[in-house]
């Protein structure tokens, strides 16, 4: 008997750090959430317009609905602004893909830059000094080939 | 000696990473006067106010939070157009606003004292979750309509800078009076609104 009320207690305990960690948290949810007085994400906000929010937040997190059942309710409301990070599709798309373009052509670019520099620097740099075997063979062999 | 078709391809290389450059660069000053010209903020109104003048009131249409004379029913849109030939006292408030709040009796007496005058006093719900606007109007006996805008739409058009603020809008639809901020005493309203009502 005391074996099976340990079973159910470690089930129950078990159970109850389980469903938090399948939902999803509020916190998660206000880091996408703009404010819209501040134009911040929800979660380094403190306005009044953002605490009415995440009560909102919290308020259906706590009724079970899904990120994206509370994320369209929002859409809804305030319309696709509210959103922190821009939907990866249409004109929005441009948000995403312009990073990744100035990454790209900077790296093109930087080879031809860093090239030219090397062969600037290569042109400038000053001659080595001539070892004295050598100023003698030079000054022979213009002697030898004066053409 | 260096080879003339080295200095060749060094010349072309270094030409498309100028290219190649310049494009990035005049790029990224595009966005940003993209990015200057659709947040910055116009002062148009006020100029024309200060000026002495009545600047026309934007056109917006918006969704009835709650419905009065001249509006349609709840949900469906109204324009300010359509409210031509009215005085609109329009209020812009949000439930969170405690000033909204604080200056809701103000705006309640107005719509009491002037109603069958013909003047609309209209509520423009904005930055709210309409769930809280629509509990905030019963918390405070507030009978006057309401408007709803989601968005910033119709703050950039009236080039607001926050809420609460309240407008006169004369009947040919032209900004008549702007008050920033809270209104503290009936006479900030009454007194303008008189001379816009005895205007022929």
């Amino acid at each position: 008997m005391p074996r099976i009320i340990a079973v159910l207690l470690a089930m129950f305990v078990l159970g109850g750090i389980a469903v938090p960690a399948m939902g999803v948290s509020s916190q998660e949810i206000f880091r996408e959430v703009r404010c819209p007085t501040c134009n911040t994400p929800l979660d380094v906000s403190s306005s009044a317009a953002a605490e009415a929010i995440k009560d909102f937040i919290r308020t259906r997190v706590a009724k079970g609905q899904s990120k994206k059942q509370i994320l369209g309710a929002l859409e809804a409301e305030f319309g696709r602004e509210v959103l922190a990070t821009p939907p990866k599709k249409g004109f929005d798309l441009v948000a995403w893909l312009v990073p990744i373009i100035l990454v790209v052509a900077a790296l093109c670019v930087i080879p031809f830059i860093t090239r030219a520099w090397a062969r600037k620097r290569a042109a400038d740099a000053p001659l080595p000094p001539i070892s004295a075997e050598d100023a003698a063979r030079l000054e022979d062999e213009l002697k030898n080939h004066p053409q | 000696m260096t080879d003339p078709e080295d200095d060749i391809g060094g010349d072309r290389r270094r030409l498309i990473g100028l290219i190649v450059g310049g494009v990035v660069v005049a790029f990224i000053i595009g966005l940003l006067v993209v990015g200057l010209v659709a947040g910055g903020g116009s002062t148009a109104i006020d100029d024309a106010l200060v000026a002495g003048q009545r600047p026309p009131a934007p056109d917006i249409t918006l969704p009835v939070l709650v419905s009065g004379p001249g509006l349609p029913p709840a949900g469906q849109q109204a324009s300010l157009a359509s409210l031509k030939g009215t005085t609109v006292v329009l209020n812009l408030w949000a439930s969170w606003c405690v000033p909204c709040r604080e200056e809701s009796p103000i705006l309640e007496k107005v719509w009491e004292r002037y109603r069958h005058r013909g003047v609309l006093v209209l509520g423009l719900n904005m930055q709210d979750l309409s769930e809280n606007a629509l509990a905030f109007l019963t918390k405070y006996d507030i009978t006057y309509p309401s408007l709803r805008d989601g968005t910033d739409g119709s703050k950039r058009d009236f080039e607001a800078t926050g809420v609460p603020e309240t407008l006169i809008i004369d009947r040919q639809g032209r900004i008549a009076l702007r008050i920033t901020g809270q209104v503290t005493d009936v006479r900030q309203i009454s007194v303008p609104l008189d001379q816009v009502l005895a205007e022929k």
